[in-house]
């Protein structure tokens, strides 16, 4: 099982990246979620979802998933174009993977919150 | 804040005030009263704001109007309330006029006056890229003035990043006053709430409820527009429209993104680095509609707007009355743009929010209700940090539900009474 974002359908208002941080720290904060709304190209009106699990970072973009693996230099794409990371980005590599909330009553907390249904637990 | 001395003070909270006051506009208005002699300009952020409660995304700036020159209150939202909670303030009060231009870093619990000479004369945009290249913090949010602020124009708005706010109280000429160029915000702080596992339950229910309510499946300006009896705002500017966004944690999209020199339907990172505008003011969009100017002119003039830091509300009457259509004229007009200009409608709130429920009746029987339901429901909204708009869709949010969220989150006891007194005092 895994989260699966829809980028399009992502309003970007951040309630995912809240929700896991409750998660993390039983507290309202953003620092140790493993979901993370990407929002440096605020200008372009760019912006998606990064999951860190176990062994990558998905990063979910407008145009598509994006996968990279955790100490491999390597991208795929499907959109075939190789991104510069975002600044948001590093700290990532740091946070714990998500573990789909394990041990909260409500499940994925992420899912649960996401107002637009963008976010959902696949197989 | 002092910014003539330099001096920084910090106080805790107390629970006794918060307790009378609740949050937002009512303790910014206490603080207010506090260093009235100052004319202090003071930031907050709402009991909620910055936690899973739907739509808690507000924060309030209270100051002396000098367009009525009474106190008065304006919302910024996108993701500006909430980094404000998390900076470590809840309140800032600023007093004084720094002798050189300087900007406020609020970081992490520190609070820091940094020189902005090399960003005085600055666009709004150009300075938050710039506060935010010297900081290397992309996130950053701004509260930052352009020109209009710089110059003392009474239309000057403090714009939030590179967009509008709901400033329609020109505020933006108060920060040049103290030759305050911009308020930083940027914080990884942590919200304990007293009762958490009831709290969270709650805005789980909360949100259940409410996503599903009259305005599920509406995106952005336009279809607000639409439910205020604007039926061809959409059709307008739906060759420009690229996506909708919304502030933090609020379910419905408030904002409506328009690709102005990008093809709207561009999935990918655009090439373009200012590729268009993000629109969340409703009634500056309506009004330059209604000045009889095509949905591009008026996304280029509403972004030449936030550029310069002045109310496109005020702008946009100026171009109706004026006639004007020529981009280049509008903006010249920037910077002796002084009237004929109407007063902002309400006394205390901003008018930015419209002045009627969107979607959903509240249970209003005809448009005569709307005045005192509208001032009542905004002050809540201030109260509490709920985002003003969204306040005005979602009759789930009612004050007996808020009251419960106090009580879970800070472990005190708020009664309707109390709650009747803060709505008074902040309605004065």
């Amino acid at each position: 099982m895994r989260i699966d974002v829809d980028a399009l359908k992502c309003i970007g208002c951040m309630a995912c990246e809240m929700a896991c941080g409750y998660h993390r720290d039983d507290a309202f904060a953003l620092l140790s979620s493993c979901i993370v709304m990407y929002r440096t190209r605020e200008k372009k009106d760019y912006f998606g979802v990064v999951v860190k699990e176990e062994e990558s970072l998905n990063i979910a973009r407008p145009e598509g998933l994006e996968i990279r693996r955790i100490g491999v230099t390597e991208e795929s794409s499907d959109s075939g174009q190789k991104k510069e990371g975002d600044a948001s980005a590093k700290p990532m590599l740091l946070r714990e993977p998500c573990d789909l909330c394990s041990g909260m009553k409500y499940g994925p907390m992420c899912v649960k919150i996401c107002p637009v249904s963008a976010i959902s637990l696949v197989e | 804040m002092d910014l003539e001395t330099g001096q920084i003070s910090e106080d805790e909270l107390d629970d006794e005030l918060v307790g009378q006051k609740i949050g937002g506009v009512g303790i910014t208005t206490w603080l207010y009263e506090a260093h009235k002699d100052s004319d202090p300009i003071v930031l907050g952020a709402g009991l909620l704001t910055g936690t899973l409660f739907p739509a808690s995304a507000l924060g309030v700036i209270s100051a002396k109007s000098p367009r009525t020159g009474g106190l008065t209150h304006s919302p910024f939202t996108l993701k500006a309330g909430m980094e404000l909670k998390y900076t470590g303030f809840d309140y800032v009060v600023i007093m004084g006029k720094s002798e050189k231009p300087v900007f406020l870093w609020l970081h992490d619990g520190v609070a820091d006056i940094q020189d902005a000479s090399e960003f005085w004369g600055a666009d709004v945009w150009s300075t938050t890229d710039s506060i935010r290249k010297s900081m290397g913090d992309d996130l950053i949010q701004t509260l930052v003035i352009g020109p209009a602020g710089e110059l003392g124009s009474d239309l000057a708005q403090i714009c939030v990043n590179y967009w509008a706010s709901g400033d329609c109280w020109g505020f933006g000429k108060v920060f040049g006053q103290k030759n305050l160029k911009s308020v930083a915000l940027r914080g990884m702080g942590l919200l304990e709430i007293a009762d958490p596992e009831d709290f969270v339950d709650q805005c789980f229910n909360v949100l259940e409820t409410i996503k599903h309510g009259a305005f599920a499946g509406k995106n952005g300006v336009e279809d607000i527009l639409t439910a205020m009896g604007e039926k061809d705002v959409k059709e307008w500017i739906a060759p420009f429209v690229h996506r909708h966004s919304a502030c933090y944690n609020t379910p419905y999209p408030t904002n409506t993104f328009i690709y102005l020199d990008e093809n709207p339907k561009t999935l990918t990172e655009p090439s373009e680095q200012e590729p268009g505008f993000l629109i969340n003011d409703i009634g500056a969009l309506l009004a330059l509609k209604k000045a009889g100017l095509s949905a591009e002119s008026a996304g280029r003039v509403l972004k030449a707007c936030a550029k310069y830091g002045i109310d496109p509300t005020a702008v946009a009457e100026v171009t109706a009355k004026s006639g004007q259509k020529d981009l280049e004229q509008i903006e010249k007009s920037f910077a002796d743009l002084k009237g004929p200009v109407s007063d902002p409608k309400a006394k205390k709130f901003s008018s930015w929010t419209p002045g009627r429920p969107l979607f959903s009746d509240f249970g209003l029987s005809d448009d005569s209700a709307y005045g005192d339901w509208w001032v009542r429901r905004q002050a809540v909204a201030y109260l509490f940090g709920i985002h003003p708009i969204f306040a005005n869709m979602a009759p789930e949010i009612s004050e007996e539900l808020l009251i419960e969220m106090f009580n879970k989150g800070t472990g005190l006891t708020l009664s309707q009474e109390t709650l009747d007194k803060a709505i008074a005092d902040v309605c004065l």
